[in-house]
């Protein structure tokens, strides 16, 4: 009896540890394929017929369809520079360079990757629209309310996601590659 | 058998749980892409015909089909069965970058090609099956030889996909316009 009982319990044990490290696995990007690069992550092979099978399971889910190879490449954080989860009741600044591509767009999004309502209709810039300094250099600053120069409305109070995009970049799937200075830094200035 | 007791059959107990959830997220992890309803393929295959271009809408708060779309780039897409034959695949190159996918129903994409890829003016390949192409190959005249570029498909269903990026705000529409010039037609077979 107390044999039985032992079996039923690792069952539903092992049943449900499985399908927790599966849903958490499934939600997050892929552990074995993601390169850091200060507050962004890289899935590096997402549109590349490498993508392993966490990442190919997580696209079947999302139904997203990523960059290919060659088109370009994503860089998504969650997080500021120091690590703390990007909160939409903060203010960023983005900035002052991005990679090199041939051009690249940063957009704000909600945690499962769609944009944010906000008065100002506007979820995201190019580089071919942005307001830079003399120097090229340029300053995004991410907030709830109105901002000088390129401000990128949080249309909602909660947590949310900045996605970098680089189009037709020379950096491809060799994204391990990047100068961790050429990514832009995501700074906290201050919350409400 | 004797039952396992004391802390002896803790171990056994923990070690027997991680066992069986290391092989219940393996298979979840490796069925899922195979089971998944609401994979790219699944949402935008409704959406058109064979061959016929669909555009996508504009990434949108109030749209949910396709997440991770850039609202600063139109979309759109066809469809492609090979079983009737090769396809052409063409598109117009605009002011700005633009690119096409090609993809199998399941996957990342197994092909693409960006504008810089393009001649006279547009984007252009020939897509078929691998015997397909090998039949359009042998028939390659030697005197002109083809300028076409041709691509093995991995499987005879699958999707191609056109992404147009607008440089301002303004220029949008115009981005959605070239998006929709995506022509995937049928290709005549070689005699």
């Amino acid at each position: 009896m107390a044999d039985f009982v032992r079996i039923v319990l690792v069952c539903a044990v092992g049943w449900a540890l499985g399908l927790i490290a599966s849903a958490f696995a499934l939600s997050h990007l892929s552990p074995f394929d993601r390169v850091r690069l200060g507050a962004w992550s890289i899935e590096a092979h997402a549109g590349s017929n490498e993508a392993d099978p966490y990442t190919r399971a997580r696209l079947a889910r999302t139904g997203e369809i990523p960059l290919a190879i060659g088109e370009g490449l994503r860089l998504t954080a969650r997080e500021d520079d120091e690590g703390r989860p990007l909160d939409g009741r903060c203010v960023y600044r983005i900035g002052p360079r991005a990679p090199a591509a041939r051009y690249w767009t940063l957009s704000l999004v909600d945690p499962i990757g769609f944009p944010v309502a906000n008065p100002a209709g506007r979820y995201g810039f190019r580089s071919s629209e942005i307001l830079r300094a003399g120097d090229g250099d340029f300053v995004i600053t991410a907030a709830a309310d109105v901002q000088p120069g390129n401000w990128l409305p949080i249309g909602a109070p909660g947590s949310f996601a900045l996605v970098l995009r680089l189009y037709d970049s020379p950096l491809g799937a060799t994204a391990a590659a990047i100068e961790p200075s050429a990514a832009p830094r995501v700074t906290r200035i201050g919350c409400a | 058998m004797t039952a396992p007791s004391g802390a002896r059959g803790l171990v056994l107990f923990i070690a027997a749980s991680a066992i069986l959830a290391a092989i219940v997220h393996l298979v979840v992890v490796l069925v899922t892409p195979v089971v998944a309803s609401g994979d790219a393929y699944a949402r935008l295959a409704p959406l058109g015909k064979l061959n016929e271009t669909v555009a996508l809408p504009r990434a949108d708060p109030g749209d949910h089909m396709l997440p991770d779309a850039d609202p600063a780039v139109a979309m759109a897409f066809c469809r492609y069965d090979l079983g009737a034959g090769p396809i052409r695949v063409r598109a117009p190159i605009g002011r700005a970058f633009s690119s096409i996918s090609f993809h199998s129903p399941r996957g990342p994409a197994f092909y693409a090609l960006t504008d810089r890829a393009g001649a006279r003016g547009a984007i252009e390949a020939v897509l078929g099956t691998p015997d397909d192409v090998r039949a359009l190959a042998a028939h390659d005249d030697e005197e002109s030889p083809t300028r076409d570029l041709r691509i093995a498909a991995p499987e005879r269903e699958g999707y191609v996909m056109i992404r147009v990026f607008s440089e301002l705000p303004s220029l949008y529409p115009e981005a959605e316009a070239d998006a929709k010039r995506l022509t995937c037609a049928p290709e005549p077979a070689p005699r």
